[in-house]
């Protein structure tokens, strides 16, 4: 570690003595072993080794980044005379804060050193395990991979944080064929701090791999209705809270003035059952976020708690032009809490809706009004799933759809990045030929 | 410019092995004016060099963020490990790669390099013109951003080649709401292949598309929602080359038929109307020089044009060296890497919908009731062929004639499907290439098409 301060330092002071505000950089390196499988086969094996040198400078409140991957003096001091002049060309602006006076502090986490043998028998294992028990399924594209890292980031503001970590990946990307039918495509990922158990029994792979078998023989939904639509735990995430969280809460949204909940702050803007926070530090979260772009400590913090807005999800600088208070992590550790209700049940409560596992569809205006394809649905009908879907259209107002909660599971999925159950909405439109 | 550290290094390439050694520089600028705030404002520089070795059906790879001799000969050695340990662990067997044509691409040009000011002063140029002639906007934002990838590659068999691809563009959004607070945006990029300087001498020159730009918000603003259902429609060339793009050449490409995409059953049949032929084009489309130029790709195979789509049947596939082989098909330079730390995979050039004998005018006049799309916010597609695609801006036609503009919308459908019922097929093609392609790795792609009338689903409200 000891050489990452020494770089940091270096770049530290010898912006302080041309006459910057308050500068930051990180210094990190980073190793990667990487298996790929494509079409049921393994293709390629690669280790890649990284450097990263981020720093941004603030002189007369005037910012400037430069990011370089090499250590070496004279690229460095380079990097540092590129960044004054990106700072020297923009403009002053006074909401730029970085935090101030953490001092020292290590952080070390996950699996460090890769087990690169184990890794490869994982990652078999589960090349095997999908093609004895799903059949059906062709991978397209299977990733499975270490990561570590270890550096530092240091700040003229008083903060020094050295951390190392290290996780394990897997991504899968596949569809189902059989003779001349198939499936759209799916993934499925977990992440993972050790390889104690088989990859197919964490998270939902193996649940998502039988829902992509049964999409087999689908058929359109006909005409048009207002339904009860179930979100599976990762379309809920990206499609529904993932939106709401670019919409109506983030940076972009309050700076332009466009988010609908800008003075929705300590309202309540959806159903009492929902509850989402965001918790970097949460067991369930591997290697989650140790501190913020701007250098703040992470902590976790509510975003909506009982169907309140709690926070918005501000970086310190957007806080500041906005007069909110800064989100307390900008990590997306997002953990939706589960219900008390069996999916099985919930299911049996619909007349008739859909349980969708994607969303293909543009992303939703700053209305929150959507409309896009349901991709790997199934059909509900007089409480029973009756067919998979193809070719059918959802619509519906993401707003609206947080005061329409029909119900939230009990079951969760876990994945090593977010912790999300089922959840179910009514009034979602669907149509079909 | 990079310093030919690689060539040198061939001598240590393993025998009976296929080897691929390169050395980039890929360099980022960017900045962001968000409502007059200058958000973003970074340079980026990551340089490096990656091997990588072919042996008996697999590949082992490594990299090392350091141009240098040490960190060749690092890599070579690691990635021939590489590949020895997955060799050894699932013994595929498979052959060499067959040989493709072999040659030297030089690079003479220097590669212009703006100062950091000149991104930020033309941006301000341009927000601060929007600035002050719309008061009415709800809310705006220019970007100004420019990238690079400089490769230096030495094969053991094939083209050794020293390349850059330059892009760089200014991105104005601007954003209004109609009486009924709905909020309306539109988007624009101006530029292309080249330097910054090259591209953007004047802000003035783009003030014109500017202005025309906030005409067709105020009218978006005024639009109507499309009624949901099958119509028949005229898609700009924006649409066609995202169709083009997203619905057909994702499912073309080797890698995903491999993977069980629609292309895989389809080889040899009619897929499309006669009228509709679809190439991905190495360098040179149509007699000029394509948006995103490849000529040797990052296997050493000397770029060509791939032919997918002739006359309606389905003639080709997009291949790297290994889906040739296996296909019985000719590589045509279709293999790409992002960065220095990636391996090539198969992506997309210029790929395009190759011009007919309608003029856009005829066209829109031949139809009664249905809609004309001209730009797209988004889109996805899926390895079956069914896609969907955000329609940022449109007009309804009535008998003949453009009538009020729509607010967005989508459409969707299968392609293989959609492309059969295409009846007219202009003779102009219109081209994009300010995006990236998402594999993996990122990519840029040009892409682009004329104007076609066929039927579609399209979403309503």
């Amino acid at each position: 570690m000891e050489k990452y301060r020494i770089i940091a330092q270096r770049i530290l002071d010898r912006l302080s003595s041309r006459g910057a505000d308050m500068a930051h950089c990180s210094v990190r390196e980073s190793e990667m072993r990487e298996f790929n499988v494509d079409g049921n086969e393994f293709s390629l094996f690669r280790t890649l080794f990284n450097r990263h040198v981020g720093i941004t400078v603030f002189m007369g409140g005037r910012k400037g980044s430069v990011s370089i991957n090499r250590f070496d003096d004279e690229s460095i001091d380079e990097a540092i005379e590129n960044c004054i002049a990106a700072a020297e060309s923009a403009t002053p602006d006074t909401a730029w804060e970085l935090a101030s006076g953490n001092g020292e502090r290590h952080f070390s986490r996950g699996a460090l050193v890769p087990d690169t043998e184990k890794l490869f028998i994982r990652t078999k294992e589960l090349v095997d395990d999908i093609k004895s028990r799903h059949p059906k399924i062709i991978i397209e594209q299977m990733i499975v991979k270490h990561v570590s890292s270890k550096g530092v980031y240091m700040s003229t503001t008083g903060n020094c944080y050295f951390s190392e970590s290290g996780k394990y990946v897997a991504e899968l990307m596949y569809s189902a064929h059989d003779g001349d039918k198939l499936t759209s495509f799916f993934g499925s990922d977990v992440t993972v701090s050790d390889l104690d158990k088989p990859f197919i029994d964490c998270a939902f792979i193996e649940r998502e791999l039988q829902d992509i078998e049964n999409q087999l023989d689908s058929a359109p939904t006909n005409g048009k209705f207002q339904g009860t639509v179930i979100f599976t735990p990762a379309c809920l995430v990206s499609t529904v809270f993932g939106n709401i969280c670019g919409n109506f809460v983030s940076d972009s949204g309050l700076l332009e003035g466009t988010s609908l909940w800008k003075d929705k702050l300590n309202q309540k803007v959806a159903d009492e059952r929902i509850s989402v926070s965001f918790k970097p530090s949460d067991k369930r979260i591997v290697n989650g976020e140790l501190y913020t772009g701007e250098g703040f400590l992470s902590e976790d913090y509510d975003l909506i708690k009982n169907g309140v807005l709690q926070s918005f999800m501000l970086s310190k600088y957007v806080a500041n032009k906005t007069g909110n208070k800064p989100a307390k992590n900008s990590s997306f550790a997002m953990i939706i809490e589960s219900g008390d209700t069996p999916l099985e049940e919930m299911i049996k409560s619909i007349d008739k809706g859909l349980i969708i596992g994607r969303f293909s569809g543009g992303s939703p205006g700053a209305n929150g009004e959507f409309s896009g394809v349901a991709k790997n649905g199934f059909m509900i009908e007089n409480g029973k799933i009756t067919h998979a879907l193809s070719e059918t259209m959802i619509s519906g107002n993401l707003a609206d759809m947080l005061n329409s909660v029909v119900s939230i599971s009990k079951e969760t999925l876990v994945d090593g990045t977010v912790v999300a159950p089922y959840m179910a909405f009514d009034g979602i439109t669907v149509s079909g030929k | 410019m990079l310093k030919d550290i690689i060539t040198p290094k061939k001598c240590l390439f393993v025998p009976n092995a296929h080897t691929e050694l390169r050395g980039q520089l890929s360099r980022s600028r960017g900045v962001t004016i968000m409502s007059g705030n200058l958000t973003g404002n970074s340079r980026q520089d990551v340089s490096g060099v990656s091997a990588r070795v072919y042996k008996n059906g697999i590949y082992g790879f490594s990299s090392m963020a350091e141009y240098s001799s040490e960190a060749a000969d690092a890599v070579l050695r690691a990635a021939t490990e590489n590949a020895d340990f997955l060799d050894a662990h699932v013994a595929k067997g498979k052959p060499a790669l067959p040989d493709v044509k072999s040659g030297c691409r030089t690079l003479s040009e220097d590669i212009p390099d703006a100062e950091q000011k000149r991104y930020v002063e033309f941006a301000r140029s341009i927000d601060d013109y929007v600035a002050k002639k719309y008061t009415n906007l709800a809310s705006r934002t220019v970007a100004a951003r420019e990238d690079s990838m400089e490769k230096l590659l030495c094969v053991s068999n094939g083209f050794d080649a020293h390349t850059c691809l330059q892009r760089a563009y200014i991105y104005v959004i601007m954003n209004a709401e109609t009486a009924s607070g709905v909020p309306v945006e539109l988007f624009k990029a101006f530029g292309g292949e080249g330097g910054f300087e090259a591209n953007f001498k004047d802000p003035e020159a783009l003030y014109p598309e500017i202005d025309a730009l906030y005409e067709r918000l105020m009218q978006k603003r005024e639009g109507i929602y499309a009624d949901a259902g099958e119509k028949t429609v005229i898609l700009g060339g924006m649409m066609t080359g995202m169709l083009a793009h997203e619905a057909v050449g994702h499912t073309v490409e080797a890698d995903l038929v491999l993977g069980g995409s629609v292309a895989g059953p389809n080889l040899g049949k009619q897929v499309a109307s006669e009228l509709v032929s679809l190439t991905d084009f190495a360098h040179t489309a149509f007699g000029e020089k394509a948006p995103l130029p490849v000529h040797v790709d990052d296997e050493g195979v000397e770029a060509v044009d791939a032919r997918i789509i002739e006359n309606g049947i389905l003639v080709g596939y997009m291949n790297n060296r290994e889906s040739a082989r296996h296909f019985g098909m000719t590589p045509c330079g279709n293999a790409r890497a992002w960065a220095f730390s990636d391996e090539p995979l198969i992506r997309m050039r210029n790929t395009a919908v190759l011009p007919g004998k309608d003029k856009l005018e005829d066209m829109i006049a031949s139809v009664e009731d249905g809609y004309y799309l001209i730009d797209s916010s988004n889109g996805q597609a899926d390895t079956t062929g069914e896609f969907m695609f955000g329609v940022s801006m449109g007009y309804e036609i009535k008998n003949g004639k453009l009538g009020r503009a729509l607010l967005d919308t989508t459409i969707s459908g299968v392609a293989f499907n959609m492309l059969k019922t295409v009846d007219m097929v202009s003779d102009e093609v219109v081209w994009s290439s300010s995006g990236f392609c998402g594999k993996k790795q990122p990519m840029p792609v040009g892409m682009g098409g004329p104007a076609l009338r066929c039927k579609v689903m399209i979403g309503g409200r």
